[in-house]
């Protein structure tokens, strides 16, 4: 029978490192001196600009962060779990008389519900996705694979053009043009299948399909560009052999471009539905602001937290208890927290897929 | 993968003088009797560059035909002109004649598609699907419509790429799991699968270690009962191990660009021990290449 035996030095009787260790360390040091000693003087400057370089945006990200929590910290205690609840109002502001909970003041009637908020954002973000996914693969696709060198760049250009439209003259697309056009046509059609949550009244073209299809349009560069790398990056070697064995030219894309590029569509499919998540203005302009409710058909009015905080920073400044402010910051920090969230999932799936032995890397 | 049309061909027109200085036949070596594929007056071309011309040569079924040859001597484009695989690439021509079964390759009407589930295609360096090890093998069959027990197909095949033994526990596993030598065998399960006549092989053992290079050799002469094979291959020895029939290849330089060519064929004994060109006795003796 065998006893556990520590083997490792005992601290009391083995205080200093042996002497060959010791004489080790010393000679890194002393390396490690003379390395940068040996820094010219421009080495030096380059060395200094860079740090700081690399240190900015991690600053930057800390602040926005502490300063986010700072502000919304009354709205937090004040709100407690509270805040996910239907009602949205910031109270009558022109009266004297507050509330008070846990010694934070509220004017009298105040609920930052943020429920149908985070509904909105998370829908038309969806709905975005839903449409732009396939649309930007399958363009992808078309453009890598089936049109010549000289068509791809041409098309290449419109891609980069639409990434570069402000979302601003989005919103207004949707409004005046695209959102009444669809609800003279497709809407109706679909209206009059009487599905649930696919019928009732269509209106001007205003709500949430449209700000999702205009969203999806948005998001659709950001996500047909980085897939157009991906297919460009499937080796031919691999397109060769599905070749020779007699595959068309659409089953050569099933069996070996998709395989190749699904761990980047969905890396880019997050980066785009990101966009979505905090996507304002052109939102907010077709949305319609419906506060404190949901919607009950894909036609109806909603509003996004990116929008809600948009369109309600006005009035929340004329609260004299800056309650209505802080509330706000919560939503933007929920929205922060939603982001981060949605990014981490998508880290962990394209892990997933990657240890699936995808050959992502590895140059095959 | 855009499926270019089929690159133009002419009729070859041969004329005595011409045929006079084509490429011969090792001394004393007879043509293969049944020939699978049947190569006369072969030129192929990049754009306005001439990469192959004279190839004139035929395979025989069930042996083994190994194309030799410095780098730059047009064995892969040739190896990829039985097949059509390079009419992928656009701006490619092709004159002379190839016959596969007695008829023309390239002949209008002939589906490259049609040819290529025929003819097998082994390549430099393993190039399994991103997949389970199962799907390499069923895919193609499936895909063709070979109506078969697709558990017991990729048993065969598997069986018959002798790796069978080392990828019966994880047959799910991805392909991308296995070490170069097992995934090259994969490639050569993929590509009995479909059943076909013949098997290319551009440079199989390439990227290989010795030991997966004995291996795939040993693989070869196995299947030579049932597929004609035919490999491009840069290192002698193994042209020498494994041929029945050799066929070198070398660089023309002499009018101005680099043209590859075929010297002349023979069975692999006569090439190695008594080869009827001076330049095939210079590389096979290692005064070049």
């Amino acid at each position: 029978m065998s006893v556990a035996v520590d083997r490792r030095p005992d601290p009391a009787s083995a205080p200093r490192l042996p002497g060959r260790a010791r004489r080790l360390v010393r000679a890194h040091r002393a390396r490690r001196r003379a390395r940068l000693s040996e820094l010219t003087r421009p080495d030096r400057v380059v060395r200094g600009v860079l740090l700081v370089a690399a240190i900015i945006p991690t600053f930057a990200l800390a602040f926005l962060a502490y300063q986010m929590l700072k502000y919304a910290y009354p709205a937090i205690v004040f709100n407690g779990w509270h805040v996910f609840t239907t009602k949205f109002s910031l109270g009558n502001q022109y009266s004297t008389a507050v509330q008070v909970r846990h010694g934070y003041k509220a004017p009298k009637g105040a609920v930052y519900g943020i429920l149908p908020l985070l509904f909105g954002t998370l829908i038309s973000s969806l709905i975005a996705l839903f449409f732009a996914v396939p649309i930007s693969v399958a363009g992808a696709i078309l453009l890598v694979e089936r049109l010549p060198v000289r068509v791809q760049g041409f098309l290449g250009i419109f891609l980069e053009l639409l990434a570069g439209i402000p979302s601003v003259i989005f919103g207004l697309w949707g409004i005046y043009t695209f959102g009444p056009f669809l609800s003279r046509t497709v809407y109706r059609w679909i209206a009059d299948l009487h599905i649930p949550w696919l019928r009732g009244p269509t209106g001007a073209g205003e709500g949430l399909l449209t700000a999702s299809l205009v969203l999806a349009v948005m998001i659709i560069p950001i996500i047909a560009s980085i897939t157009r790398e991906l297919v460009r990056s499937v080796p031919p070697l691999a397109k060769e052999g599905a070749v020779a064995l007699g595959l068309t030219p659409s089953e050569t894309v099933r069996f070996v471009v998709i395989p190749y590029i699904k761990t980047g569509v969905i890396a880019a499919s997050i980066l785009g539905w990101a966009r979505a998540l905090g996507e304002t203005i052109a939102v907010l302009i077709i949305s319609g602001d419906l506060l404190g409710a949901y919607p009950h058909s894909i036609f109806d009015p909603f509003s996004t937290i990116a929008t809600t905080i948009a369109s309600e920073l006005d009035s929340a400044l004329t609260d004299s208890t800056g309650m209505a402010v802080h509330a706000l910051a919560e939503f933007g920090l929920v929205l922060l927290v939603v982001t981060l969230l949605t990014n981490l999932g998508g880290r962990l799936l394209t892990r997933r897929f990657s240890a699936a032995g995808l050959p992502v890397g590895r140059g095959v | 993968m855009s499926e270019m049309p089929a690159p133009t061909m002419t009729e070859p027109t041969v004329d005595p003088s011409v045929l006079a200085a084509t490429p011969v036949d090792a001394q004393g070596t007879p043509r293969p009797v049944d020939a699978v594929f049947t190569v006369e007056q072969l030129a192929f071309f990049y754009g306005a560059n001439q990469a192959l011309r004279d190839v004139s040569l035929s395979i025989g079924r069930h042996e083994i035909t190994a194309l030799i040859g410095p780098s730059g001597c047009g064995k892969t484009t040739f190896i990829r002109c039985l097949n059509r695989l390079n009419d992928l690439i656009p701006g490619t021509r092709v004159e002379g004649r190839i016959d596969f079964n007695g008829s023309s390759l390239y002949a209008p009407g002939v589906r490259a598609i049609d040819i290529r589930r025929r003819i097998g295609m082994v390549f430099q360096k393993p190039n399994p699907f991103p997949k389970s090890i199962y799907d390499n093998v069923a895919i193609a069959p499936k895909v063709n419509g070979i109506r078969a027990n697709m558990d017991e197909l990729v048993e065969e095949c598997l069986t018959r790429a002798a790796l069978w033994d080392e990828v019966k526990g994880k047959l799910r596993d991805s392909a991308f799991s296995l070490s170069g030598g097992q995934q090259q065998r994969l490639c050569i399960a993929r590509a009995i699968a479909i059943r076909p006549e013949v098997i290319l092989m551009d440079e199989p053992c390439s990227a290989l270690d010795p030991v997966a290079t004995i291996r795939i050799e040993e693989l070869m002469v196995e299947l030579k009962s049932d597929y004609t094979i035919v490999v491009v291959t840069h290192n002698m020895q193994q042209a020498a191990r494994v041929s029945d029939r050799t066929a070198f290849f070398t660089v023309d330089v002499s009018e101005g660009g680099r043209t590859g060519m075929m010297v002349e064929v023979g069975s692999t004994e006569q090439m190695f021990t008594a080869p009827s060109d001076q330049r095939t006795d210079d590389y096979i003796t290692g005064r070049f290449g």
